[in-house]
């Protein structure tokens, strides 16, 4: 139940003889389309036959390869054929009704090819986080073991320990996370101190805020409306 | 012995409701070819995967074609679905069933109205869209919007619809059945119809095959094939489909063939509703599409087979998405039948492949 | 009230819209909203029309069809754009092929936003577009007894 589809690949020189086949085994044409990729474009040709459809993908077509038309066997190409050239550039010779670079007229000479540059800031930095994620979660199995473990992670220990020691575990945590916020409390103040007294009033003002802000936004998780209100205030 | 003019037909005639521009080469009142150009709707709106994300970008799939809308919005969320490999909840299917078969309701009446029209029956055309009215209303009282839903979300659908409301459209399509016949009637038996429409605009089933056309177009020419015969998503949940074929190959046909597939989809509305399992809506997707997977999904729409691609490239930008229209694939088609045909029925041939400009250009 | 504003009529072209925005042009004129009972008829003659309603933005291959029909339309004349791409070019205003609203083609009186407009708000631009109809009217007439 269900369409099969499948993906398989073709050469350039492979494709009148094999529109010729297509046609004679009584596939009909679904469509053409090309993508631009790295290596120049992927055209990818569709036949379909009792339910099975097909694609073709010619990979690493430039400008100047030279596609022979399948309009011989299949007409209704014509359309694709024409659209192809025009937005992409490439050279598909043979087309039985030619438009001849005008079948749209367009703003721009062969738009799909022009990437800008914010587009392409925006794919590379997806990119790169893709990236980033899939190096860390190859190494993480490595670090699991020695670097400090994330909270989920240690509540499933703490489960999984003796009540007892546990218990000493999470007093100990608690213990270390009160210092690290009394170490960062002296910190500020020490900074404030040596400020000039109006500016220090006003950063002791702000920082309050944030510690009733933060207070706030943990009771009423559920509403940020007010929270939200109160950061526009401020 | 006459010589040959060349008449330009469009883009903007009263019967078009979109720009379409044919050069008709007529010799005395006989055209001899027709030679379409497009382009006047060409927005480049698949380049606009590049700037929308694939969840944003089903706003800008909708928007495709304003009488589609539905049918592109379900073929994206599918094709994306299936690119991610996201199950959706079968009641989400089952509803995008019903307003997808809502959907071709709307199209066929609105495009018998415009058949009407292009022949000079115009109070028919005021009768068909005066039916239609009501099934906007249904779309109304379950979407919020009267032509374009935005209903259709990645994982799902955003509404539901209730028992009450289900109980609500089955008595509204009873309605619409009713006088729908009477509008079937018009068209099917007035002799000044058949007058119109017989013997024009003839392609036989081998041209049709050549050709390779798609939709009510093809199965007016006794063209075997159905998309929704593939039992892609709830349709595969249908117990028996078969399409509404007609060997006839005319304007006739092509009328025939669609004013029963409207009867064929109330019956599956029918079917649908009776059936529909309780359960969630859509489910939440995450992450972002693999960097070079590939997914390719078929789509019955009303006026025919529409072909969706789609590519990743690992961020939550898709690399490509492509939807081929059935009217670009029937271009061909359109042009054969127009060979040979008289200057008075270039209107009717030209309605009778339901040509959908904006989807064929995006 | 001037002759023209008691039964005026209108064109309709679609530049580049989905669809949409027509199809709720036409629905206007049908008997679910019925603007006929107005006098108002869709005619196909640019000559014979005094409201021009585009739908659908724009681009490189239709902006000389609109002015070539807003050309061909006679004194006095109103453009209301029907639909949020005629009026601004919606959701596709970064689309390469999209020049942008209509009134970077013609001169535009109403703007009705909406995505599709509904029929009440055709309605309702119609109306205020006949209004700016009959004082153009009166222009005109006092420029032609000035002159």
């Amino acid at each position: 139940m269900g369409l099969q589809t499948e993906f398989l690949s073709l050469t350039v020189d492979a494709l009148p003889a094999f529109a010729a086949d297509r046609k004679r085994e009584g596939w009909r044409f679904v469509q053409l389309l090309a993508v631009v990729t790295d290596g120049g474009f992927d055209l990818v040709y569709s036949f379909m036959k009792d339910g099975v459809l097909e694609n073709y993908t010619i990979q690493d077509v430039t400008k100047d390869t030279v596609v022979p038309s399948i309009t011989d066997q299949f007409l209704a190409a014509f359309v694709f054929e024409n659209e192809v050239h025009d937005l992409f550039g490439i050279n598909v010779k043979g087309i039985a009704i030619d438009f001849g670079g005008t079948f749209y007229q367009l703003s721009q000479k062969e738009p799909m090819t022009i990437i800008s540059p914010e587009q392409k800031a925006a794919r590379e930095k997806a990119a790169k986080v893709a990236a980033a994620k899939a190096a860390k979660e190859q190494g993480a199995p490595a670090d699991a073991a020695k670097a400090a473990p994330d909270a989920d992670g240690l509540e499933a220990k703490l489960a999984g320990m003796d009540p007892e020691k546990a218990a000493k575990v999470r007093a100990a945590m608690e213990a270390k996370a009160k210092k690290e916020a009394a170490a960062k409390q002296a910190a500020a103040d020490e900074k404030i101190a040596g400020l000039d007294p109006e500016k220090a009033a006003k950063v002791k003002a702000a920082l309050a805020a944030k510690a009733a802000r933060e207070a706030g936004a943990q009771a009423q998780a559920e509403d940020p409306a007010p929270a939200k209100a109160k950061k526009e205030g401020e | 012995m006459g010589k040959a003019t060349v008449i330009p037909f469009g883009p903007q005639h009263p019967v078009l409701p979109e720009p379409l521009h044919l050069d008709l080469v007529v010799e005395d009142e006989t055209v001899l070819e027709a030679i379409p150009q497009i382009g006047f709707i060409h927005r480049g709106l698949e380049k606009l995967v590049e700037t929308r994300d694939f969840n944003q970008f089903i706003y800008v799939a909708e928007r495709i074609c304003g009488i589609c809308a539905f049918g592109h919005s379900m073929g994206y969320a599918e094709t994306v679905e299936k690119l991610m490999g996201v199950e959706v909840p079968r009641r989400a299917e089952y509803l995008r069933v019903i307003w997808h078969e809502l959907s071709r309701i709307h199209s066929h009446v609105l495009w018998m109205g415009l058949a009407a029209d292009a022949f000079g029956f115009e109070s028919l055309f005021m009768h068909c869209w005066r039916l239609r009215e009501r099934v906007l209303d249904i779309f109304e009282k379950t979407t919020g919007g009267r032509v374009i839903f935005s209903v259709v979300k990645v994982g799902g659908v955003v509404r539901d619809i209730d028992d009450a409301q289900m109980a609500e459209i089955k008595r509204m399509l009873e309605g619409i059945k009713d006088d729908y016949r009477q509008i079937c009637d018009a068209f099917l038996k007035d002799s000044s119809v058949k007058n119109r429409t017989v013997g024009v605009g003839y392609i036989s089933h081998e041209d049709a095959l050549a050709q390779s056309m798609v939709g009510p177009f093809a199965r007016a020419s006794n063209v075997n094939y159905d998309a929704r015969m593939l039992g892609n998503g709830g349709y595969g949940e249908l117990s028996d489909f078969q399409p509404v074929l007609d060997s006839q190959g005319d304007c006739y046909a092509r009328v025939k063939v669609r004013a029963l597939e409207v009867l064929q989809s109330i019956a599956i509305i029918e079917e649908m509703m009776a059936k529909i399992p309780a359960g969630d809506i859509a489910v939440p997707v995450k992450g972002a599409p693999a960097a070079g997977a590939q997914a390719a999904n078929v789509v019955e729409q009303p006026r025919g087979e529409c072909y969706y691609y789609a590519r990743g490239n690992g961020s939550k930008y898709l690399e490509r998405m492509r939807m081929r229209t059935p009217t670009s694939q029937n271009l061909a088609g359109m042009t054969t039948a127009l060979a040979g045909c008289d200057l008075a029925d270039v209107n009717m041939i030209v309605l009778t492949i339901d040509p959908c400009i904006s989807c064929t250009e995006r | 009230m001037t002759y023209a504003t008691k039964s005026p009529w209108v064109i309709h072209y679609d530049g580049s819209s989905c669809n949409g925005c027509d199809i709720e042009v036409l629905a206007a004129l049908c008997p679910g909203y019925d603007v006929e009972r107005f006098g108002i008829i869709n005619t196909g003659n640019p000559k014979h029309a005094d409201i021009f309603l585009v739908t659908g933005s724009v681009n490189e291959q239709n902006i000389k069809v609109v002015q070539e029909i807003y050309d061909q339309m006679v004194e006095p004349k109103v453009v209301v754009a029907c639909g949020i791409c005629a009026c601004s070019a919606g959701i596709f205003h970064d689309c390469y092929n999209v020049i942008g609203g209509v009134d970077k083609a013609i001169p535009v009186d109403v703007y009705a936003p909406g995505c599709a407009v509904r029929p009440e708000a055709i309605i309702d631009a119609v109306v205020q577009a006949l209004g700016i109809l009959e004082e153009k009217s009166k222009a005109l007439q006092a420029q032609k007894k000035g002159a």
